[in-house]
């Protein structure tokens, strides 16, 4: 485990082969902590309406103009910051832990009941995921917390499907045979063994996934069943700036040039994992 | 046949995995059903008297029995906020859906195929790089985000195509056959309607399409970059094939096979994705119809979009996969 852990520096350090990589870190880094730090770093109240304000263009008082009720964009964009990533590595660290139980209680038990889990999970997986999680959201009731819910009940199968796959292979393995001649219990079976190896596929996945599921929840917030106006979500920022577009095109363009940013960071460093640990990559020379 | 078989009863699993989930949706996750489908105005005894009319003081299994014999003899029952049988606004709402998604997958292959089969030809060159590249920004775009921007930059301040809408004034009578505005009027010969109809898709269709070109450029290039290696284009090349007779002929025909159904999946894909996009540029189908209906908190008219975009996304995968299986020259050897 320990190992693992340390791959991650080491990883920011070796792995990078041109600028576009080395930028998309340096960026991915900027972005987490400014969503870490940017409630301190915020101007202005993200919520204060300020009527005499509003549609400012860009200035030095309100960097990236107001909004269409005087809200300082910079101020909504960096709490949005917070409220969009947190959301998303939440969705992220939740998916992940269930999709690998379900995996792995999968693997180990066999037989039909992991017939049935996985044709389940195949089905699931094929769905449109957008249309899927609108559904439940809707039918939570139409908030962050409800997009939050949907997004775990759309998305579990992916990594489901992907700890059984790693851990049925590592079960075949001869050393397996071994473990089980010495009677080493399950659970230390899967702590040594399955997660360690399953590390590399998963955290491959789960950062290319890092932009699927923000692009989701905003997506959802933009149609209405997600975070909800006047919340300072990058989603419904732009939701709530579309009938301003035309004489205040900055506050459409601030906050989906910073989901467009960081999926792009997330999506370059995803690609970079994936040609580093995946041995099956073709591109790793 | 076996194959044929097995496809078909992976297909009606399937079905029975899309019931279920719109069961709990409508049934389970959105609270009381009859205080749902009674709406918000609605008082207890018109609740209690709904309670009883949809099986709702049966066991859940009998009530998903009923459910599903429902849905299948195509009753979702009323939307209040059109006040029509949702199968009704289904039937209208769909077809202008179905045009944008046609047009959008035409765009996705027409970009996508000869990308793809470039970039696997030469992989590794710069060309590959930065199309990889492009590609990688592509899948971060947000859908939504940039079909505002090419909406008010391409039609609200250079006026070269339609802001809104599936027809312009002049033309907001007419009304086609099949609600296929596109194949109504090039049927009737109507060559002024189309043009206009066309030029009222390209936005939409464009903005639906990028996200899914970038996945389609992705899955075609790795369909093709393994044919590349294999015998027979060796064995092309040295009988001195042109370049452009080996990839179109011999490696195209080979690849396309994988790549072709993950196109069918993304048919339906698309198809959910319209939530994202048919309400911008106001345009009528599924999912503005979806939109709105959640606007009303209209449960039971958003499951019915959720169930016909599942439904179609599993039809297009299966005619997609038979006709593949159609198509294999191998069947016909016996194996």
């Amino acid at each position: 485990m320990l190992q693992a852990v340390l791959a991650v520096p080491r990883a920011a350090l070796s792995f990078p082969r041109n600028g576009v990589e080395k930028a998309a870190i340096v960026i991915a880094i900027l972005i987490v902590l400014l969503a870490v730090l940017g409630v301190w770093l915020a101007p202005f109240d993200p919520l204060k309406i300020n009527f005499r304000g509003k549609l400012e263009p860009p200035s030095f008082t309100h960097l990236l103009g107001t909004d269409g009720s005087g809200r300082d964009v910079l101020s909504r964009l960096l709490y949005g910051a917070q409220l969009t990533l947190a959301s998303t590595f939440l969705v992220l660290a939740v998916i992940v832990a269930v999709g690998c139980a379900i995996g792995i209680f999968s693997a180990f038990i066999g037989g039909v009941v992991d017939n049935l889990l996985m044709r389940l999970a195949d089905i699931w997986l094929g769905f449109p995921p957008l249309i899927l999680a609108f559904g439940f959201a809707a039918a939570l009731g139409a908030s962050l917390q409800a997009a939050i819910w949907a997004l775990f009940f759309s998305w579990w199968p992916t990594y489901a499907r992907l700890t059984r796959m790693v851990t049925v292979d590592i079960l075949s393995q001869k050393f397996m045979a071994s473990a089980d001649a010495l009677g080493v219990p399950v659970h230390r079976k899967i702590l040594n063994y399955v997660i360690p190896n399953a590390f590399d596929v998963l955290i491959v996945q789960a950062t290319l996934d890092v932009s699927a599921v923000m692009l989701a929840i905003s997506g959802l917030s933009f149609i209405g069943v997600g975070a909800q106006i006047p919340t300072p979500e990058w989603g419904a920022m732009i939701a709530d700036g579309r009938s301003y577009v035309a004489n205040g095109w900055w506050i459409v363009l601030a906050p989906g040039l910073a989901i467009f940013l960081t999926a792009l960071a997330f999506n370059v460093i995803g690609d970079m994992l994936r040609r580093e640990l995946d041995p099956t990559s073709s591109r790793r020379q | 046949m076996n194959y044929v078989a097995q496809r078909m009863a992976f297909s009606i699993l399937s079905l029975l995995v899309l019931l279920f989930i719109t069961f709990m949706l409508s049934h389970v996750m959105a609270g009381d059903p009859a205080a749902v489908a009674a709406g918000p105005s609605a008082g207890m005894a018109k609740i209690e008297l709904l309670r009883r009319e949809m099986g709702l003081d049966k066991p859940v299994l009998i009530q998903f029995a009923i459910y599903c014999g429902h849905v299948l003899s195509g009753d979702f029952g009323m939307s209040w906020f059109t006040r029509q049988p949702i199968a009704e606004d289904l039937m209208r709402e769909l077809p202008p859906s179905l045009e944008l998604v046609f047009v959008a997958m035409l765009i996705n292959l027409a970009i996508s195929m000869p990308l793809g089969l470039l970039t696997a030809r030469y992989a590794g060159s710069r060309f590959d790089d930065i199309v990889r590249l492009l590609v990688i920004a592509g899948a971060g775009l947000p859908v939504f985000w940039i079909a505002i921007l090419l909406q008010q930059i391409v039609a609200g301040d250079w006026h070269l195509l339609p802001m809104t809408g599936r027809l312009s004034f002049a033309n907001r009578d007419y009304a086609g056959s099949t609600g296929f505005y596109l194949f109504d009027s090039l049927a009737s010969g109507n060559f002024a309607v189309f043009g206009d109809a066309l030029a009222h898709l390209v936005l939409p269709a464009f903005s639906l399409s990028l996200l899914f070109t970038a996945v389609g450029v992705r899955i075609t290039r790795t369909a093709m970059i393994g044919e590349f290696r294999k015998d027979y284009v060796v064995l092309a090349r040295a009988k001195g094939a042109s370049e452009g007779r080996i990839m179109l002929r011999h490696v195209f025909s080979n690849g396309a096979t994988p790549a072709l159904t993950v196109f069918g999946m993304q048919f339906g894909w698309m198809l959910g994705t319209t939530v994202l996009v048919e309400e911008i540029f106001g345009r009528p189908g599924v999912g503005r119809y979806a939109v709105k209906a959640v606007s009303q908190s209209d449960i039971h008219a958003v499951v019915a979009v959720v169930f016909v975009v599942g439904l179609v996304f599993l039809l297009a995968n299966l005619v997609v996969d038979l006709l593949l299986y159609l198509i294999n020259p191998r069947r016909r050897t016996g194996n």
